[in-house]
């Protein structure tokens, strides 16, 4: 079948998405209940929006959104993106269909790495339970309702109990065409006592055209076990991104989330942290770098349903040209949650006086024996700093640089995953350079930077500092 | 070579600081610059590295007869001037090893190969060595969370590393106990040597006992009003800063810092 452009978006367009995917009833069923709630839910209202996401009058009879099967050559498609080394690794150009490479090591083991609709057709049965338990409801988000009801791909991430990955799993989506609409869905699961490094990354590539993507995430940390999410966001200067992400954590896991956002017109992400479990872990790393006309619109919250739970997320920001961001963060800890520690941070820097930024951080706690604590700052870049380096030397020019990506440092170093850290800091000068860089790994770091400056680690423990409630 | 500043004049928000001040300073030369409070020493250490908050109104500043005025500050490094700031600005996320390279390797001559992280591990090493500095210094953010002593450190460790062939240092002294006074001057010494020229601006006699000037000038008023020899520091030591009112009766020593 070819790709299908849409006129609208309605519940034909449902059925026949599910239909030309070979869906099971309970899932079209699931995803008409879906597209009624976000028939149902407001637009969102948001001063960063521009039109096309506000009111959702966004282009559609241009956009493709019915997976096409036309088959493209990784190889040379993906080329520049990939060492050629990549073992574990899920690739996916445009609208096409998705290629894996999965190490036969994994596979023995019992490590899936696939598309939504392959892990569909081998265990219908565990994907139903995931969908109809979804952490991203239909109810509390248009957009969440949108790619509940329209998703036409998405991942299949899980490592069975016990297992204990060295390397990361890898899933890297490159757009090139215009009009391309990619509606997915990525499920990432840590059994019980299991280790997991998954990278997720999002490029474009070529003249920049309109885009559309929207994606929902669940992550879910099983008992005793460890995810590390990274996500890496370098789309298009002309694309919408539009991400909700739930993590869960059990008792005794911890799950971590660092992403990085460099790309995109227009961003919109929500992020619900649920921390489920009795002494799990969950730790957020956001940073982003935006310049021109971006806008860029998050929010992460920490929801501690849990006694003994200790949550805490970290976003750092700059922002150059006539740029814009909100962060927003809500800190919620329930009555039956006591004992538990919640951390949130919020820091922007304006490199113009075109660019503006803002941080609403906020607390919701229903017992009194919790620490929760939360900051916010957006300040202008410091003249005195700028002296000073320049006083040794440095060029007006590297004397931002060098302020700019030493801001972002103290979340940076935190990150805990190496490719994700060092690869952000090589994107991010690459960003202040006019360049788009990807993903490396060390070696290739090394061959293009010649070497890598020893890093300073964060040690400071957030949870010493002070508190406002305690 | 000469650092030869001549009848500059300097303001900040309009306020006139700088009043015509002429000083000239000769290769392998250490001058002292002493004054009050609020007599305008800080402001031209400001103004000769080119802070954009200080105006000139007129005069000239020349390193080897070439004009600093209306350069940035880089561009003043490289013509070989160096301030040691009295107050160093910390800069959260930017190691000491990586600041200290990006000077190292923006104050060498042009057309010079940058060293390799290598060779400039040693060179550091040395330099460290000599100020009585621990290498964990440089896995640190630039003077974030330093004492008073080794903020100062820090600053003469630059020198040592830029070699300058104009030091300003602005009030290296204040903050350090007598130990690391002692540690910083040696340094001090040990870093000018014959082919720097030095101006040392301090409030006290205190580290001249270390740091020995040919040449003592006091400030007052945005002007230099007295210069001589070791003497006159030893002068204003006894008598303090009130005697300089005597050559304006009718003008009171300002009390605040610029």
């Amino acid at each position: 079948m070819s790709q299908k452009a849409v006129s609208s978006f309605d519940e034909d367009l449902v059925r026949s998405i599910s239909a030309s995917l070979d869906e099971p009833a309970w899932l079209t069923s699931s995803r008409l209940d879906a597209f009624r709630q976000f028939a149902a839910l407001p637009p969102e209202k948001n001063p960063l929006y521009t039109k096309y996401v506000s009111t959702f009058s966004f282009p559609l009879d241009r956009f493709k959104i019915i997976p096409g099967r036309s088959e493209i050559d990784f190889r040379s498609f993906f080329q520049g993106f990939l060492t050629g080394k990549e073992k574990d690794i899920i690739l996916q150009g445009n609208e096409t269909q998705v290629h894996t490479e999965l190490s036969r090591d994994l596979e023995s083991q019992g490590v899936r790495l696939m598309s939504f609709h392959a892990a569909l057709k081998q265990e219908e049965a565990a994907i139903r339970k995931l969908i109809e338990g979804r952490l991203v409801k239909s109810g509390s988000d248009r957009f969440a309702a949108f790619v509940n009801a329209f998703f036409s791909g998405g991942t299949f991430v899980r490592v069975p109990t016990g297992v204990s990955l060295d390397r990361p799993l890898r899933r890297m989506l490159l757009l090139d065409s215009p009009s391309t609409s990619i509606v997915e869905q990525t499920f990432v699961i840590a059994e019980e006592e299991a280790k997991l490094v998954y990278l997720e990354e999002l490029y474009s590539k070529g003249v920049p055209s309109p885009a559309f993507v929207a994606s929902t995430t669940e992550v879910l940390a099983r008992p005793g076990s460890h995810v590390d999410f990274s996500s890496i966001q370098l789309l298009g200067d002309r694309t919408t991104h539009v991400s909700n992400r739930g993590i869960e954590t059990s008792n005794d896991s911890k799950a971590t989330l660092s992403s990085l956002s460099l790309g995109a017109e227009v961003s919109r992400s929500r992020t619900n942290f649920f921390l489920n479990g009795r002494g799990s872990l969950a730790e957020g790393f956001e940073i982003f770098f935006t310049d021109g006309k971006q806008r860029y619109d998050y929010e992460t919250n920490l929801v501690h349903n849990s006694p003994d739970s200790t949550g805490s997320t970290q976003a750092r920001g700059v922002l150059k040209g006539e740029s814009q961001s909100i962060f927003k963060g809500m800190i919620k800890i329930v009555n039956a949650a006591k004992n538990s520690r919640s951390y949130l941070a919020h820091h922007a820097m304006l490199l113009e006086r075109t660019a503006k930024s803002d941080g609403v951080p906020s607390l919701e706690i229903d017992n009194n024996e919790v620490r929760a604590t939360h900051s916010a700052s957006v300040a202008q870049i410091d003249e005195e700093q700028l002296f000073y380096l320049m006083a040794r030397g440095l060029s007006q020019d590297e004397a931002k640089k060098m302020v700019v990506l030493g801001f972002f440092e103290p979340v940076l170093s935190r990150v805990p995953i190496e490719q994700t850290r060092e690869g952000a800091r090589f994107m991010i000068e690459g960003k202040w350079q006019g360049e788009k860089r990807r993903l490396a790994d060390r070696e290739t770091l090394l061959a293009e930077t010649g070497e890598l400056t020893p890093e300073v680690k964060e040690t400071e423990d957030i949870f010493e500092r002070h508190y406002k409630y305690r | 070579m000469k650092l030869e500043i001549k009848d500059l004049r300097a303001s900040v928000e309009g306020k006139e600081i700088l009043k015509g001040v002429n000083l000239t300073i000769g290769q392998g030369e250490t001058h002292a610059l002493m004054g009050p409070n609020g007599s305008g020493k800080s402001t031209l250490a400001y103004t000769l590295m080119g802070h954009p908050k200080y105006q000139v109104t007129s005069g000239q500043v020349t390193v080897d007869g070439e004009n600093l005025l209306g350069l940035t500050p880089d561009k003043r490094v490289k013509k070989g001037l160096f301030l040691a700031f009295q107050y160093p600005v910390s800069v959260q996320g930017v190691s000491m090893f990586s600041f200290l390279r990006a000077a190292y390797n923006n104050s060498r001559p042009a057309g010079t190969e940058p060293p390799t992280i290598f060779e400039f591990k040693e060179t550091v090493a040395q330099k460290l060595k000599m100020l009585s500095m621990d290498d964990s210094f440089l896995s640190r953010y630039l003077n974030e969370g330093f004492s008073g002593g080794e903020k100062k450190r820090a600053e003469i460790l630059q020198m040592a590393l830029m070699q300058p062939k104009f030091a300003v240092l602005d009030e290296t002294d204040s903050g350090l106990d007598i130990d690391a006074l002692r540690i910083v001057a040696e340094g001090i010494n040990t870093v000018s040597g014959p082919q720097t020229g030095t101006l040392l601006i301090t409030h006290y006699q205190r580290i001249l006992k270390y740091v020995k000037p040919q040449f003592v000038h006091v400030m007052y008023q945005g002007r230099i009003i007295e210069s001589g020899g070791e003497e006159l520091s030893r002068l204003l030591e006894e008598k303090g800063y009130t005697w300089i009112q005597g050559y304006k009766e009718e003008e009171q020593v300002a009390q605040q810092t610029p």
